[in-house]
């Protein structure tokens, strides 16, 4: 039913119906001042033509009511008839003083001596609406003794069909006019408004994250309202784009600084079991004959490679990029676990890791292992040596959460706005990437934040279902 | 028409020569006396025409200026006529009767041959009355109190029934002219009427439509048709000259475009007993009150 209120209306029918009504209205006084003028002036033409009718008529009666002669007064009626037929009167009658008839000039219907019918008396003329017919009266006097009266009916139907025809000429034009101006009014609008219709139109292509700039040539002359507005959306458009072009240079200079910082580790990680697998090659090379020794240092051998193997995949896995949208596993977390163990090592931390998630979960893998692993290389530098890291992953009711807790000395102020508030909040500075893209990602993923601490910082976020996340966007 | 045409010149001739001869002998303020002829409105609506007929037609046979003089009521005409105001008058035989001494007629028209009319009593078209006794409370329309014809014969009829117009009508009016009675008993205004019966049968002919409305419910017997009459003051040459001019009206081509405007075949020298049934009546009226 709201969607049916006039409100909700669009403006093309909203206007031309304003205009409707509006015509309607001044369609209607004006008809009625008309024809309250026409009626006005019918009866005072009739009263001008019949005060000279009965003028007359009171002329030639006068000496025949003074006698209350009945022929004479038939006479003279008779005699009128044709001398007053512009008048058109129907039934004329001669009342004396005691109301009844002296003639008429119908005498059959109103008989000599007869009462005078109730719609002779006197009254003033009134032309009723629809009405054929109306009485005029006349009351007549000699040297101020009343004598009687004149009454008589008048055909009125020409005034009738006069104002039936005004009526309806007002009507007729009355209507076509509020058609017309309807019509011109919703073509008008519809004018006016296709700019900001297409506007509109283009502001909700931008909600599915396309902006794209009105090309020049349909631009309208810079000195109209809607020029303007073209091109101030054309500027909106291209400050957005170049925003998004920023964040998203931003975001692969995050993930490259991360990987500069990962090379080093990795070097690290891989350089330590190497010389262990020379030793290895060594004793192979040596005592090679020995089936004890030489299994020893094949083991010796695997082991030392499988390690660097471990750390390769990770990394690989780690940084094969964005395109990695399926779903996070526990092997991704397990993974984590790898490549931050030597930053732990080197910094001297304790890793409390309890991975409590099982199987997959519906969220994209990519996302949820750069928020953990950047909570977890500031845990590891904002940690003091000997410190723990702790690290807890568990999935209950479809949400993940991911708990990162240190012993450092608490997230500064702007690290904390930046979590809560969103990346939007806040431009990104140097050195907050890692920060700034865990922002960007919860946003994206719809996750929740929550912050604890000091003492330490204690970082909890819950990562909803992707299935039932409308903002992530599907990975390109 | 030259047959007809020239004694009626050789006669102006002759009257014109007797003109001048009187005038000769009279005073000159005698002789261009101009003669007065009253008259009560007949049956035509506009007689302006006929007026002048007679003018002219009375005017050529007596040689000198006649002027017709109406009045809108008999009794104003006779009373001209009885006080000498007037040299001659077409009047009614109620108003002869009444005044037979004083009056001497001069003239009794021929209608249908005879010095005689009848008395109508009429009432509308769609009434089925055949008796006076029908009508019994009606709004009657009489012509003139003086009319024997409109007025005498019913109230007569009325005292032969024991009653009188103002006990037997409901209401009854005068029009003052027998035409008027039958437009007023054709549009309504009366129920029944007293009418000329000469009138009556001439504008059947002359307005069939006017009349169509009307019938005749009763037809008196024949009396006295109305009579010219003149005072018994009267000048006796005027009045023979008078009464020739009118018998001799159907010899002229005017007398006799008058004669049959009027409907009428000419005239009679007539005598007072032709009107003794309208005295019978007039007595029997008054004697009933």
């Amino acid at each position: 039913m709201r969607a049916l209120a006039p409100r909700r209306w669009p403006l093309a029918l909203r206007v031309p119906l304003l205009i409707t009504l509006l015509m309607i209205g001044i369609a209607g006084a004006i008809s009625k001042l008309v024809l309250v003028r026409l009626e006005a002036t019918q009866a005072a033409h009739v009263e001008e033509l019949s005060g000279a009718y009965l003028d007359g008529l009171s002329t030639a009666l006068l000496p025949a009511m003074i006698r209350r002669d009945p022929w004479e007064a038939f006479d003279a009626l008779d005699r009128s008839r044709a001398r007053y037929r512009g008048v058109g009167a129907l039934r004329v009658l001669v009342v004396l003083p005691d109301g009844t008839v002296l003639a008429a000039s119908d005498p059959i219907r109103h008989p000599l001596g007869a009462a005078a019918p109730d719609e002779a008396g006197p009254a003033p003329l009134r032309l009723a609406p629809g009405a054929a017919t109306a009485w005029i009266h006349r009351a007549v006097s000699e040297g101020g003794v009343p004598v009687g009266r004149i009454a008589a009916e008048v055909d009125v139907t020409a005034l009738a069909t006069e104002r039936r025809a005004t009526l309806l000429a007002l009507v007729g034009v009355n209507a076509a006019l509020t058609l017309l101006f309807a019509i011109l009014g919703w073509l008008l609008v519809r004018r006016m408004l296709r700019p900001v219709l297409r506007l509109s139109e283009r502001l909700g292509r931008a909600a599915e994250g396309r902006l794209e700039p009105i090309p020049e040539a349909e631009l309208p002359p810079a000195d109209t309202e809607v020029g303007r507005a073209f091109r101030r959306y054309n500027a909106a458009a291209a400050a957005i784009a170049e925003r998004e072009a920023l964040l998203t240079r931003l975001a692969e200079e995050e993930r490259r600084a991360l990987v500069g910082r990962y090379a080093s580790a990795m070097a690290h990680e891989v350089n330590n079991p190497l010389g262990g697998l020379f030793n290895a090659v060594r004793m192979i090379q040596r005592h090679g004959d020995d089936p004890e020794r030489r299994l020893r240092a094949a083991s010796l051998l695997e082991r030392g490679l499988t390690g660097i193997h471990n750390i390769v995949r990770a990394s690989l896995i780690l940084w094969r990029g964005e395109a990695d949208a399926r779903p996070v596993s526990a092997a991704d977390i397990d993974d984590l676990r790898l490549l931050i163990e030597s930053e732990a090592r080197r910094r001297e931390l304790i890793l409390d890791w309890q991975q409590g998630m099982e199987g997959s979960f519906p969220a994209p893998a990519q996302a949820v292992r750069q928020i953990a692993l950047n909570l977890l290389l500031n845990a590891c530098a904002a940690s003091p040596p000997g410190g723990r890291v702790a690290v807890r992953t568990q999935v209950v009711g479809g949400v993940l959460t991911l708990v990162v807790a240190d012993e450092g000395p608490g997230l500064p102020t702007e690290a904390r706005r930046l979590l809560i508030d969103g990346p939007e909040a806040q431009v990104p500075q140097a050195g907050g990437l890692g920060l700034w893209t865990v922002a960007r990602l919860v946003r994206e993923l719809d996750a929740s934040v929550h912050l604890a601490g000091p003492p330490g910082t204690h970082v909890t976020i819950r990562i909803p279902d992707a299935e039932h996340s409308a903002h992530f966007p599907a990975a390109a | 028409m030259r047959r007809t045409a020239l004694p009626a010149r050789c006669r102006l001739r002759r009257r014109t020569l007797l003109a001048a001869a009187a005038a000769l002998a009279t005073p000159p303020a005698l002789a261009a006396r101009t003669v007065t002829l009253g008259l009560t409105p007949v049956f035509l609506d506009s007689d302006i025409v006929l007026v002048r007929q007679i003018e002219g037609h009375i005017s050529a046979r007596i040689g000198r200026p006649v002027q017709v003089v109406k009045r809108r009521t008999y009794r104003e005409v006779t009373s001209l006529l009885v006080a000498g105001q007037l040299d001659a008058a077409w009047i009614c035989g109620y108003p002869f009767v009444q005044h037979r001494d004083a009056l001497e007629i001069l003239a009794v028209p021929l209608y249908r041959g005879e010095p005689l009319y009848r008395a109508y009593l009429i009432a509308r078209q769609d009434r089925s009355a055949t008796t006076l006794a029908e009508l019994r409370g009606d709004l009657h329309a009489f012509s003139d109190p003086d009319s024997n014809s409109g007025f005498l014969v019913t109230s007569a009829m009325l005292a032969e029934l024991g009653t009188a117009p103002a006990a037997f009508f409901a209401r009854s009016f005068f029009t003052y002219g027998h035409r008027n009675v039958i437009r007023a008993v054709a549009a309504g205004l009366a129920q029944s009427g007293s009418v000329d019966g000469y009138v009556w049968d001439v504008m059947a002919d002359l307005e069939p439509a006017l009349v169509g409305a009307t019938r005749v419910v009763q037809a008196s017997a024949p009396m006295g048709f109305p009579p010219f009459a003149t005072s018994r003051q009267a000048d006796p040459g005027l009045a023979r000259a008078i009464r020739g001019a009118l018998l001799t009206m159907p010899e002229t081509a005017d007398g006799r475009a008058i004669l049959a405007t009027l409907r009428l075949d000419g005239f009679v020298a007539g005598s007072p007993g032709l009107f003794d049934g309208i005295a019978a009546l007039s007595r029997r009226a008054r004697a009933a009150g």
